[in-house]
């Protein structure tokens, strides 16, 4: 792999034809492959262990943990790429199908052989029109020279991997609602306990990872799991791609440690705001994350524990810049909006629930509000947390706290200017 | 023996067999967790999320239904920030919900309604218009559906899923605009539909037959047999005795019979039981009512070779016991006669519940017919009896009509032979020239005895209803007036 400074996945940026399987052998593509199936199957999830490589999709739950869980008895698993990106402000994954499909699926060559998968797939959001396209090339290049399929390069390991395109639900961006959809169901997230390690895709053992936390997995491969811990923090090791969006001079991708602070990656790797803007407000982690004001900004640190700490959470590193002349209440109605219609309506407080909180916002733009319509929304959203099958209904319940919480006198005075103006 | 699991439940300690979940353990210990979207006979859905308790040591609360007993699991039902969730859980349930209850059919047995005395009691913060949705779909044969009073527990989707098999119903669109639907609008056609009223918590799924018909708290229950077919649901019959009407049949769970439903021609079998299709005494005041002395006079001038028995197969075993007792003991008769459809396929079966002989207790008949050493006369049929020359023809008429379209050309056919003496409960009898003896008979809920299901299983008919019309009698009844009308014969002599 080309060698840069905290440059993992986003290690072909600036090299031209980063995308084509030429380019990508050049730069020793699928020699981490090869050194992986010369290792025991075990060996490997040690290793991602002692990595300390955490989910890349926003959870953050260690990567080689996860991969243990696979009962030892099991014949049939599967492994599946979350590459469903619909979190508000999120762009990370698209752009490492945009620099180097070959990473993400030599990862996910080498973790199948980890979790002994024959068969795969890749979920992909539908409207990565350019990015499926890329993504089809790639594995068909892989099927051409042995990347994929049976016997790969001459090891006696078989994986077979399938493109499948989303329709366009949040929802099944949630892993068991992925695996649902890929059932050709609707996209409902499965009851757990079991858990998809256990009884995943049509019942069997599988593997659900990000497509960042894949295409992570064979610099760790070359590397070796101490390269990776020197960069991050102790708990939250190796570097994170992060999605700086709003009126930034210089928005996009960024790969940086984790741990990085927040205020320098906005300022300098972004350039500060435009047009004299002065910042308001961040949204750390993709449209689930609670905000944080500018005195949180000014402080934070950008990986799990510190973001946690702060009662927001990293996420999927989407980092959304609000100005000072936004106002807030139009940023809470629209994240109050997307998780209404995002609800699939399973369990009935998210289905209820979101529902609820837009209608009350709603209400507030229509010069309907009261004085109470915040507390009532607050005290909703803490009945939404910790219910319901999967972990939207928290998505929807943390962000409304976090703007009440943080916004309460600027979200109650905007209903007094409403009155005003009645 | 099952492995027993051991876990405190409110502080007391609870056994159960392992694999027990613990809304299973709180159902038999008598602890209500309120629910919507579990139900013991469908699977485990987990999605009204209304079930929660407090798992002492874990931080969030978690779904009685979905959770393993484990040993030393310690488990609160009414703690406060349980009672709390469950509040709550109702609420989220009724923000959008009509609260049409005045005008809902389910009125008096919904469960929002239960719940909200229950753990409910809370004032409204729902200030904002509410969802609007589709109502009173036609969505089948037997089914009325409002969208708008549903609470999207799925049972009723489960239902077509794991027990008809006909996945008729699905969940459509998103979020809180979902509605429970058909694909391409087409109708439920299937012989289980009312079990969907029975399932659905709420007053989605309205039964057509019954609704507006009556508030279900002016109704009495009590437990019977489905007379429908041979297998026997246990069942309870709604009626408001007081006017002799009945209004509907629910199935009892019996898991050695029917498991948790019913079918709906079995819940059609209350039909015929009312008083406007019943033959009563006062129907027959005109013919003079000495129907029973005219058999007597009949049977007296007779002698047994001429008598024959034409038995259907919708009666009690108590009942064929003292109408052979009296008939192939007392007088000899040998001539026996079964009365079925001629067309009727007896060992079809719908592998749910609905089987094709159409008669609940085949078994008990046969049973009787064998204690008496009549096993022979179990092949004789209907044209048999036709053919027997006899001169007096006593016929136990079948009560159920739905399985039985032969039944009108046989009762012509009956009145063409010399002395037919008729025990029915149907008024059509009276319709037909030529039956002159009929004598009005007790229906199936309006009697006590056995009978005997497909599978020999014997099951008690024990709190009977007061007959819906005046002077009508159960076989045995009819048979002991019989008997005294003979020895008054004998002692005028």
């Amino acid at each position: 792999m080309p060698a840069a400074k905290h440059k993992i996945v986003t290690a072909f940026e600036g090299i031209p034809q980063s995308r084509s399987l030429e380019t990508y052998l050049k730069h020793g593509g699928y020699q981490n492959l090869k050194k992986a199936l010369s290792m025991k199957p075990d060996a490997l999830v040690d290793l991602v262990k002692a990595s300390g490589l955490r989910g890349r999709g926003g959870a953050g739950f260690p990567t080689g943990l996860k991969w243990s869980f696979i009962p030892k008895d099991s014949k049939e698993r599967y492994l599946v790429c979350n590459n469903d990106e619909g979190e508000p402000g999120t762009f990370k994954d698209r752009y490492i199908l945009e620099l180097s499909p070959h990473m993400l699926l030599e990862g996910m060559i080498i973790t199948a052989y980890a979790i002994q998968s024959k068969k795969g797939y890749v979920y992909t959001r539908c409207e990565f029109y350019e990015e499926i396209e890329w993504l089809n090339q790639a594995i068909d290049e892989a099927y051409e020279t042995g990347y994929l399929g049976e016997n790969i390069i001459g090891s006696g390991f078989s994986f077979n991997l399938d493109h499948y395109i989303g329709a366009g639900a949040y929802v099944c961006g949630e892993e068991t609602g992925m695996l649902s959809s890929l059932e050709g169901k609707k996209g409902y997230p499965k009851l757990k306990p079991p858990f998809p390690a256990v009884a995943g895709y049509l019942g069997k053992p599988t593997i659900i990872n990000n497509t960042e936390t894949l295409a992570t997995i064979p610099w760790i491969i070359e590397h070796g799991a101490e390269a990776f811990r020197k960069f991050g923090t102790e708990k939250s090791p190796g570097t994170k791609l992060f999605c700086v969006s709003g009126p930034v001079k210089n928005p996009g991708v960024f790969e940086r440690p984790l741990g990085y602070p927040l205020q320098k990656l906005i300022y300098e790797d972004a350039g500060g705001l435009i047009d004299g803007k002065e910042l308001k407000a961040v949204i750390p982690g993709g449209a689930s994350s609670p905000v944080l004001n500018k005195e949180d900004v000014m402080t934070m640190k950008l990986d799990f524990e510190s973001l946690a700490g702060a009662g927001s959470m990293l996420g999927s590193g989407a980092v959304i810049v609000i100005p000072h002349d936004v106002n807030i209440f139009d940023v809470f109605k629209v994240t109050a909006d997307f998780f209404h219609h995002e609800s699939c309506g399973q369990c009935t407080p998210c289905r209820e629930g979101t529902g609820w909180i837009a209608n009350i916002l709603q209400g507030i733009e229509e010069n309907k509000g009261s004085p109470a319509d915040f507390e009532r929304i607050y005290k909703i959203a803490t009945q939404l947390m910790g219910r319901t099958i999967c972990a939207l209904s928290d998505a929807a319940a943390m962000p409304a706290r976090g703007f009440v919480n943080k916004f309460r006198d600027e979200l109650n005075a905007y209903i007094e200017t409403k009155r005003n103006t009645r | 023996m099952n492995e027993q699991v051991t876990f405190k439940l409110n502080g007391k300690d609870v056994s159960v067999p392992k694999g027990w979940t613990v809304m299973e353990a709180a159902r038999r210990e008598n602890v209500s967790i309120p629910h919507f979207c579990w139900h013991p006979g469908l699977k485990i859905a987990g999605v009204c999320r209304f079930c929660m308790v407090e798992v002492v040591g874990r931080p969030k609360l978690e779904i009685a239904c979905n959770l393993p007993v484990t040993e030393g699991l310690e488990i609160n039902t009414k703690t406060d920030v349980v009672k709390d969730a469950h509040k709550w859980g109702l609420e989220f349930h009724l923000i959008n919900h009509p609260l049409d209850c005045p005008i809902c059919d389910q009125a008096g047995e919904c469960k929002l309604q239960d719940y909200y005395m229950e753990v409910g009691k809370y004032k409204s913060q729902m200030t904002r218009p509410k969802i609007l949705k589709p109502k009173a779909l036609d969505v089948g044969s037997e089914l009325v559906l409002d969208t708008e009073r549903c609470i999207l527990c799925s049972r009723c989707v489960r239902f077509e899923e794991e027990v008809t098999k006909t996945n008729a119903l699905g969940i459509f669109s998103r979020g809180d605009r979902s509605i429970i639907g058909t694909y391409n609008e087409e109708k439920l056609k299937h012989n289980y539909q009312e079990n969907q009223v029975d399932i659905c918590p709420v007053g989605a799924f309205t039964s057509k037959r019954f609704r507006f018909k009556q508030r279900v708290w002016f109704l009495t229950q009590k437990e019977s047999i489905c007379p429908g077919c041979s297998t026997g649901c246990r069942i309870s019959v709604h009626a408001k005795p007081q006017e002799r009407r009945y209004f509907r049949i629910k199935p009892v769970l019996d898991k050695e019979v029917n498991g948790y439903w019913m079918c709906d021609i079995g819940r059609r079998t209350f039909e015929h039981h009312n008083l406007e299709n019943r033959l009563d005494s006062a129907s027959l005041v005109k013919r003079g009512n000495g129907e029973l002395a005219a058999l007597a006079e009949q049977l007296e001038a007779s002698s047994p070779r001429d008598i024959a028995l034409l038995v259907s197969a919708q009666y009690l075993n108590e009942e064929y016991q003292s109408f052979f007792e009296f008939f192939v003991k007392e007088l000899g008769v040998q001539k026996v006669y079964q009365w079925r459809e001629p067309t009727e396929k007896r060992d079809d079966f719908d592998n749910i519940l609905l089987r094709g002989d159409r008669n609940a207790n085949t078994q008990g008949l046969m049973g009787t017919l064998e204690t008496f050493g009549l096993s022979r006369n179990a092949r004789n049929e209907f044209d048999d009896c036709l053919k027997s020359k006899s001169k007096v023809v006593i016929a136990l008429c079948p009560e159920i009509t739905s399985g039985f379209p032969s039944l009108g050309t046989h009762l012509t056919q009956l009145a063409e032979m010399p002395f037919v003496s008729l025990w029915t409960c149907l008024i059509e009898a009276t319709e037909i020239k030529g039956l002159e003896n009929l004598i009005p008979m007790k229906s199936f809920f309006e009697k006590k005895g056995t009978t005997l299901n497909y599978n020999k299983v014997e099951r008690k008919l024990e709190s009977p209803y007061p007959s819906a019309v005046f002077g009508a009698l159960d076989v045995s009844e009819a048979v002991s007036a019989l008997r005294s009308e003979m020895r008054k014969m004998l002692g005028k002599d």
